[in-house]
């Protein structure tokens, strides 16, 4: 039943990712990410928001207080240059990463 | 960084929690609406999106800190942890309860002083509408010349800004029927002073309209203390008579215990205090405008007034008054009336003393909370591993920041407390170091005032020390820190340079301080320097007083000739007794830096006037013996001798000061010359009947206004033509002062037993006591200085200790690459020089801004006197360097093989 963590050090990747589309609030981003990974993949409120914040702090995402859809005062992330070259980076980081996971998996004896 | 930035810093964290909160608070709204779109209750809905949550404390730390009781519990968590900390290191915590409990106990100790002599107002209704009177004669720029009743009465009936006004007359006075005669203290006053001072009596009544007589009225008011000491507080004293200067007087009331007269006195509170017109005998009457023997009055200013506007309304009315009799007041003479608040009259000099000297305490709080925050800061050094960790595991900022400040704070308030306990313990040793005649001294005590004062000061000293190690750490980066830790260094750089700032404005704190006390003490020396003008070793005084009866029938000693009898047997009789040298009489402005005296107008026989500066000089009534007896020499003519007296022809003797005055060219001529005394008009004196004196000798200056005052003219009277009333005696002697003062007492109660001798003192005790004030002030500045040089030098020592153990690794390394220990001397001096250096530049600088608030203090220097500026500060660098060598030497001496593998 239960579902799996996000993996460690994958979650800012998620973030950047699903800001790259445009500029959505926190619970946006976890709506997203849980919809489009057909409810695979779950943020924990808890470790989103430190790790938006250290984002933020990174200078890869710029928050703003805006309004959502049913205006209620919401804050809004969105991606930086710097964020945009940091998902380049971790996306072929990922892709590096999983093609040697699969390439480990695939070596048959 | 800057204080101001961190301080911002603060306020952002602060803001950064409060979006934080309503970020949350918006994704929980978000999903709650969710939940009830998907069909959750509302309640349901709320529940699951805060669950998850769950994980994170943030949201209930913010809520808890927005609730008192969150507030407490955690305060009380910050005191559990910060006494755990303090007792974890006693040593730290007893060096730093000792520092600060010294620093916040002077403190403590000299507010309790100012606010009982400076900003209590005084114990009576409305006291800032109470004024002293005094008049002046700007010509001559002479204060308090006198008044007279004829004054008195126009400024009661006239001025319109009294609601009442009294005369003031301090008199001694001798109270007989006990035991033996006593002297006593006597306020002569008009009808009006209690109610003018809206006094209420403890027993009895006070005046009543009735007793405004032009002469003394029976009805007396007795102070609490007499009633005590004369009556035994007998509750049925009220209605008895009693003989003061050989008058019946009947006790009309007595005064509570706290009652006190609100100006000075002759020697000590007032005893009874006596009601009259001023108008009739004793009082010279017919009442004229130019007896001006009314020392001054107290008046009660109209609601509503203030005191430029009622000196403006006076200014006008004096105008008017010169103009109605220009006699009287000859426009040269510039007469004028001043109004001074009593408080202010009371108070007196003593106001720029106790600021200087709190002034001074304040510094060496400031000096303690340096070095305290030094050493807290050298001390957070090994901390910053504990602070980086809890940073790292998500402690706030702010919350590590109020812990810290928890713990500084706590040790100021104990120490606070420990200080506040000691000044109570030892109040009584404590206000023995006072002058006795500091005005207020009996009001001091401890109330809530001082108490709040003590907190609060505690309080700020702990935010003062606390502050700046405390955001100094919280600051550190955590990631630097936790590296740094690991390698044992522990203090960065930039700490470093601020542990030194610290000790440089520690110094330049203690060179303020010891440049006041340089300066003070310089004055003092210089003081010192001063020759009296007489020999003040082995000279004994005591005071008689001849008895005034209000009727003239009733004194035994109403004629010139019977006074000087009394006086010549006393000093027959005194002079004959066992270890008596020289044994002399004067009157009481005879005696040197007694108490203040006035200036007598004279005119001089053929002389040319000075329409703008009437001659005037202090006089004294003296025996022939006088001067051998003080040991004042006699430049021209001749002493007194013994026939002159009442039979021979009139004649003075006059000081250098005013030979040199009148005569400049050649004081010698002055011998010869003859005089009058009395008020000048129009080229004669106003009393022509009194005798031309002429001049048979100049002696040698007696300081009599004290060391500091430039000596007055001075002109001495043969006391046998002009016998006094009041009396001094002087005893040269090598004998007990104490066992001479019975003798002498014996002496004279054998040629009359009616008359008291008091105030039994050496000479030495009378200079030691007019230089009292001046010691006090100075005793403190200079133990405050002293011990601002000790604090600043276990600064300087322990920042140098701390820096060179901490770069033990480095002088290893320095010396294991072919340093010399020279070199390494060199370097470590070099850095404790530029220390001292900026703290001794920042310290002059202050010094020049601030000594001139000595100014009244200082005698025969300037407040920027070079050659104490330059001592003091050499004194200062090379004790501070010193404490500097000590550990850079040590640190020379490291075996590099050691100082490598310390790491």
């Amino acid at each position: 039943m239960s579902k799996p963590d996000i993996l460690q050090g994958t979650l800012a990747l998620l973030v950047l990712k699903t800001l790259a589309r445009g500029p959505m609030h926190g619970y946006g981003i976890t709506l997203h990410i849980q919809r489009v990974s057909k409810d695979v993949l779950r943020v924990e409120e808890g470790s989103l928001y430190p790790a938006l914040h250290r984002m933020e702090q990174e200078g890869w995402i710029r928050a703003e207080w805006g309004t959502s859809e049913n205006n209620r005062r919401a804050r809004y992330y969105s991606l930086r240059e710097a964020g945009r070259k940091q998902l380049l980076a971790e996306e072929k980081n990922w892709a590096q990463l999983t093609e040697a996971v699969a390439s480990v998996l695939a070596f048959a004896r | 960084m800057s204080l101001l930035s961190r301080l911002k810093g603060l306020l952002q964290i602060r803001r950064l929690e409060g979006d934080l909160d309503e970020e949350l608070r918006s994704h929980v709204e978000m999903r709650a609406a969710d939940n009830v779109a998907a069909g959750m209750s509302r309640a349901e809905a709320r529940y699951d999106a805060q669950r998850r949550f769950g994980n994170s404390t943030l949201m209930k730390e913010e809520t808890r800190a927005m609730d008192i009781v969150g507030w407490i519990e955690t305060t009380g968590q910050n005191l559990r942890y910060a006494t755990r900390m303090l007792r974890r290191n006693p040593g730290f915590t007893l060096v730093a309860i000792l520092t600060l409990a010294l620093g916040i106990g002077a403190n403590v100790a000299i507010f309790t002083v100012v606010r009982a002599v400076l900003l209590q107002p005084l114990p009576f209704p409305h006291p800032e509408q109470l004024v002293r009177v005094y008049d002046d004669m700007r010509s001559s720029s002479t204060h308090g010349v006198g008044m007279s009743v004829p004054e008195l009465w126009d400024l009661r009936d006239r001025s319109g800004i009294f609601q009442d006004i009294t005369a003031l007359v301090s008199a001694d006075a001798n109270l007989t029927g006990g035991d033996r005669p006593q002297r006593i203290e006597l306020l002569g006053t008009s009808a009006d002073y209690f109610t003018m001072l809206g006094a209420q009596p403890l027993l009895g009544h006070t005046y009543l309209p009735a007793d405004a007589l032009p002469g003394f009225s029976e009805p007396t008011v007795i102070s609490n203390a007499f009633w005590h000491r004369t009556f035994g507080a007998d509750p049925n004293v009220i209605g008895k008579r009693i003989r003061v200067d050989g008058d019946l007087y009947t006790i009309a009331g007595v005064m509570p215990p706290d009652f006190r007269h609100p100006g000075r006195t002759l020697g000590g509170d007032v005893d009874i205090w006596a009601t009259a017109g001023f108008a009739a005998p004793p009082f010279p009457s017919p009442v004229i405008r130019a007896a001006r023997f009314l020392p001054g009055a107290m008046g009660r200013l109209k609601p509503g007034l203030t005191l430029a506007q009622a000196q403006a309304q006076l200014d006008t009315f004096v105008a008017q008054l010169s103009r109605q009799f220009p006699d009287e007041y000859p426009s040269a003479a510039g007469w004028s009336i001043r109004l001074v608040p009593v408080q202010q009259d009371l108070v007196g000099n003593v106001r720029t003393e106790l600021l200087v000297l709190f002034a001074a305490v304040a510094f060496v709080l400031l000096i303690a909370c340096v070095n305290l925050a030094n050493l807290l800061l050298a001390r957070s050094a090994s901390r910053q591993r504990e602070i980086a960790i809890r940073l790292a595991i998500g402690a706030g900022r702010l919350r590590l920041i109020v812990q810290l400040l928890t713990e500084s704070i706590l040790l100021a308030t104990v120490s606070g407390s420990v200080a506040l306990l000691t000044v109570i313990w030892l109040k009584s040793a404590l206000l023995r170091l006072a002058p006795a005649d500091l005005p207020r001294l009996s009001e001091i005590r401890f109330d809530p005032g001082v108490l709040l004062f003590a907190f609060f000061i505690s309080i700020l000293t702990g935010v003062i020390f606390g502050l700046a190690p405390t955001l100094q750490t919280a600051r550190a980066s955590q990631i630097t820190a936790l590296r740094e830790g690991t390698r044992g260094s522990g203090s960065t750089k930039h700490q470093l340079q601020f542990s030194r700032l610290l000790v440089a404005s520690e110094i330049a704190l203690s060179l303020v301080l010891l440049i006041g006390a340089g300066l003070l003490v310089r004055s003092f020396w210089q003081l010192l320097q001063v020759h009296p003008g007489f020999e003040p070793h082995h000279l004994v005084t005591t005071k008689i007083w001849l008895a005034v009866p209000n009727n003239p029938q009733d004194d035994p000693y109403f004629t010139r000739e019977k006074r000087a009898a009394f006086h010549k047997e006393v000093l027959r009789r005194i002079s004959s007794l066992p270890g008596v040298e020289q044994a002399a009489l004067g009157n009481g402005a005879s005696l040197p830096m007694d108490f203040s005296r006035i200036q007598t107008p004279f005119l001089i026989e053929n002389h040319p006037l000075d329409i703008e500066r009437t001659p005037a000089a202090e006089i004294s009534d003296v025996t022939p013996s006088y001067f051998s007896a003080l040991k004042t020499p006699l430049i021209n003519g001749r002493f007194f001798t013994d026939s002159d007296d009442t039979k021979g022809q009139p004649v003075a003797l006059i000081n250098e000061t005013l030979a040199h005055r009148y005569w400049p060219n050649s004081p010698s001529d002055a011998v010869g010359q003859r005089f009058q005394l009395g008020r000048v008009l129009r080229g004669q004196t106003s009393a022509a009947q009194n005798p031309w004196l002429t001049i048979v000798g100049v002696v040698g200056d007696i300081k009599s206004d004290g060391f500091e005052a430039e000596s007055a003219p001075h002109i001495y009277v043969p006391l046998f033509q002009t016998p006094p009333y009041d009396g001094v005696v002087y005893l040269r002697t090598s004998g007990d002062p104490g066992t001479l003062g019975d003798a002498v007492r014996a002496e004279v109660q054998r040629v009359d037993p009616t008359i008291p001798v008091f105030s039994v003192r050496t000479m030495d005790s009378i200079v030691s006591t007019f230089l009292a004030e001046r010691r006090f002030a100075l005793d403190l500045i200079a133990i405050f200085a002293v011990v601002a040089l000790l604090l600043a030098s276990v600064g300087i020592y322990g920042v140098m200790a701390y820096t060179f153990s901490r770069r033990t690794n480095e002088i290893g390394v320095r010396i294991a690459m072919g340093a010399q220990r020279t070199d390494i001397l060199k370097m470590a001096l070099i850095e404790g020089v530029v220390t001292i250096a900026f703290g001794v530049v920042g310290g002059l600088l202050g010094a020049l801004a601030l000594t001139r608030f000595l100014q009244s203090m200082l005698f025969s220097i300037k407040p920027t006197d070079p050659a104490t500026f330059a001592a003091i500060a050499a004194l200062l660098s090379a004790v501070t360097l010193l404490a500097c060598l000590v550990p850079a030497r040590r640190a020379t001496r490291v075996d590099p093989l050691i100082a490598l593998r310390h790491e």
